[in-house]
């Protein structure tokens, strides 16, 4: 694993898709009008013949998608995380879940990763694809994850929810790094406090995760890029050797990652403290950059440290996270 | 294509309506106005152009699936014995459809999803080069009220879909009452136009109109919709004036005074 400020990459999905559909004739991509902005525009102008663009009408681009799927062709359904899910959900559930056909639905820019409000700030996504039967639903927080994660999506049989960050997309593992869709990966080992984390919180549960030990709260970090199926057994596990939970999600708190851990810790009976880093149930507002929105909802690695520091029964002020310098074309998290 | 037989198709869409009322007698109720106002449309269609080898069938009203059923087993798409299961739990001929019924390609519940899903089957065509192949849709008026259908449309006429033709069953009919009462959709035909499709406005109970348009609709360079007007009541003299066309309610005298009608008309 690298360490921060990470390498950053532009377009590691659009390549990853291309090099896929290079070796599979049955992957189509389709655009719902952002496609240089969800990187495809390195299929539409390398494999034309399979670049449908749907214009900006996310209710027919799903149907289709799935009456495409029915004849024996893999569809990748490409807009922001907010247009994928919210207004073609029906479209999703009907058209694609129900019959269980292998449609990728790629959603780009997490949470409040974006400088739009609202309307642009996909913060419920995961939890409206998690409450779809036969949906699978990934978040991923590399670039190396991304482009061994695809292929391996590619093999499953039902659809999927892929959830991205849009634009410089860091290098957090090392080449080779596995994907497998089963099992969360306990990245560092720590006793005390465990952080449960995905996506572009990843990165902040990492630099949280050396601050607290450095502190002395030992603290481990379970990155969960698949949030369904959940591999519970891990979470379980896991929760029955520390003091407390930390998840860290760049989505609300209501019906996501933390909402799923909870989930697992109530149902094993697990009495092991729990704190979700969320969005708290509330609408963002927009920003010119990520950063101050991160600062203005909670979702800082300081305030990771601070919750598993209050909930590993530390008493006095948290550890500061140190600010990481970062240069151009780096990335560190907030 | 055969060579249409007016009589001959038009027996077959009251040998709709009577299987259709068969399938819905058992139960007081369901959805028998749809299959009314559609016998000659899926006449004409199963009798002359629907050949399920080489074509997709998508009902986009999953309601309107008893009319696809009722027709099935003119093309050996289901046996006949088998509509007596229809509406009953654990059937596969559900009355409403789903993903589990049988002989078509196509059909569900949430309305207006149809078309886009006709339009997946006649890009999959064109991508595998099944240039022979038509993909046939049935639609509903009062789905012309969803969005959906209106993308699909767009999509289809920009990208010359030609092997695709929606057959409209405009009968005026929806949940609430008239569709005419609470959206006005004229002009259908001028708005598919505009959309750029090829359009024929034809009386949905004269099969030879029917026939006529639909054959126009497969030649023409680009998609084609076929919009027929029809009646819920249509073939049923025995129905009362205030039968509700969505969901009608039958009672066994009616039954029985429908299917003697349709008996009479078929011996």
């Amino acid at each position: 694993m690298h360490s921060a400020p990470y390498a950053t990459v532009l377009k590691p999905y659009g390549r990853a898709l291309l090099a896929l559909a290079r070796e599979r004739e049955e992957i189509l991509c389709l655009s719902g009008d952002l496609t240089r902005q969800t990187e495809i525009d390195l299929f539409a102008s390398e494999l034309p013949q399979r670049f449908i663009h749907a214009g900006m009408a996310e209710a027919n681009m799903l149907s289709m998608a799935g009456a495409l799927a029915r004849r024996g062709f893999q569809p990748f359904v490409h807009t922001f995380g907010v247009f994928a899910t919210r207004r073609p959900l029906d479209q999703i559930v009907n058209s694609v879940a129900y019959p269980n056909l292998p449609v990728r639905i790629v959603g780009f820019m997490p949470g409040v990763s974006s400088p739009g409000g609202p309307s642009h700030q996909a913060i419920e996504d995961v939890a409206l694809m998690r409450a779809i039967p036969n949906m699978t639903v990934v978040d991923l927080a590399d670039a190396t994850q991304i482009s061994t994660a695809l292929p391996v999506i590619a093999e499953l049989p039902g659809p999927v929810y892929l959830r991205l960050k849009r634009g410089e997309i860091p290098v957090i593992f090392e080449d080779g790094h596995e994907f497998t869709l089963n099992r969360a990966e306990l990245l560092i080992d720590g006793g005390d406090v465990a952080l449960v984390a995905n996506g572009m919180m990843l990165a902040a549960a990492l630099a949280a995760a050396a601050t607290l030990t450095a502190a002395g709260v030992s603290a481990a970090v379970l990155n969960v890029p698949v949030i369904k199926p959940l591999d519970s057994a891990t979470i379980a596990a896991l929760a029955g050797r520390v003091r407390a939970i930390v998840t860290a999600e760049n989505h609300t708190i209501v019906g996501g990652l933390g909402s799923a851990v909870a989930e697992t810790l109530a149902e094993a009976g697990i009495g092991c403290r729990l704190a979700r880093i969320g969005l708290r149930d509330t609408f963002a507002q927009g920003a010119r950059t990520a950063p101050p929105l991160f600062r203005r909802y909670g979702l800082r690695s300081q305030d990771i440290v601070d919750a598993a520091w209050s909930l590993s029964g530390r008493s006095g002020e948290s550890p500061r996270v140190p600010e990481t310098d970062v240069t151009e074309g780096e990335y560190a998290p907030v | 294509m055969s060579e249409l037989d007016p009589t001959a198709i038009a027996r077959l869409a009251d040998t709709i309506r009577l299987r259709a009322l068969r399938m819905v007698a058992p139960h007081g109720f369901g959805y028998l106005g749809q299959a009314l106002s559609s016998a000659e449309i899926f006449a004409t269609l199963y009798g002359c152009h629907y050949r399920p080898e080489r074509d997709d069938i998508v009902i986009s009203p999953g309601h309107y699936i008893i009319s696809a059923f009722a027709a099935a087993p003119e093309l050996e798409l289901l046996d006949e014995r088998e509509l007596s299961s229809y509406g009953f739990d654990d059937s596969q001929l559900e009355a409403i459809g789903t993903e589990r019924s049988p002989s078509v390609d196509l059909t569900g519940g949430s309305l207006g999803m149809g078309l886009s899903g006709a339009v997946g089957f006649a890009l999959a065509n064109r991508l595998l080069g099944r240039h022979q192949a038509r993909v046939f849709a049935l639609l509903s008026d009062g789905e012309l009220e969803e969005g959906q259908v209106w993308e699909a449309a767009m999509f289809a006429a920009h990208n010359r879909l030609s092997s695709l033709t929606v057959l409209l069953d405009a009968n005026d009919s929806q949940v609430d009452g008239p569709v005419s009462s609470i959206t006005t959709l004229e002009p259908i035909a001028a708005k598919w136009e505009a959309f750029g499709w090829f359009a024929r406005d034809v009386d949905g109970h004269d099969v030879s109109a029917i026939d006529g348009a639909l054959s126009q609709a497969l030649e023409a360079p680009q998609p084609g919709v076929v919009i027929c007007r029809t009646s819920t009541r249509q073939g049923l003299s025995v129905l009362p004036a205030e039968a509700d066309g969505h969901f009608i309610t039958l009672s066994p005298e009616l039954t029985a005074a429908a299917a003697a009608e349709l008996e009479a008309r078929l011996a």
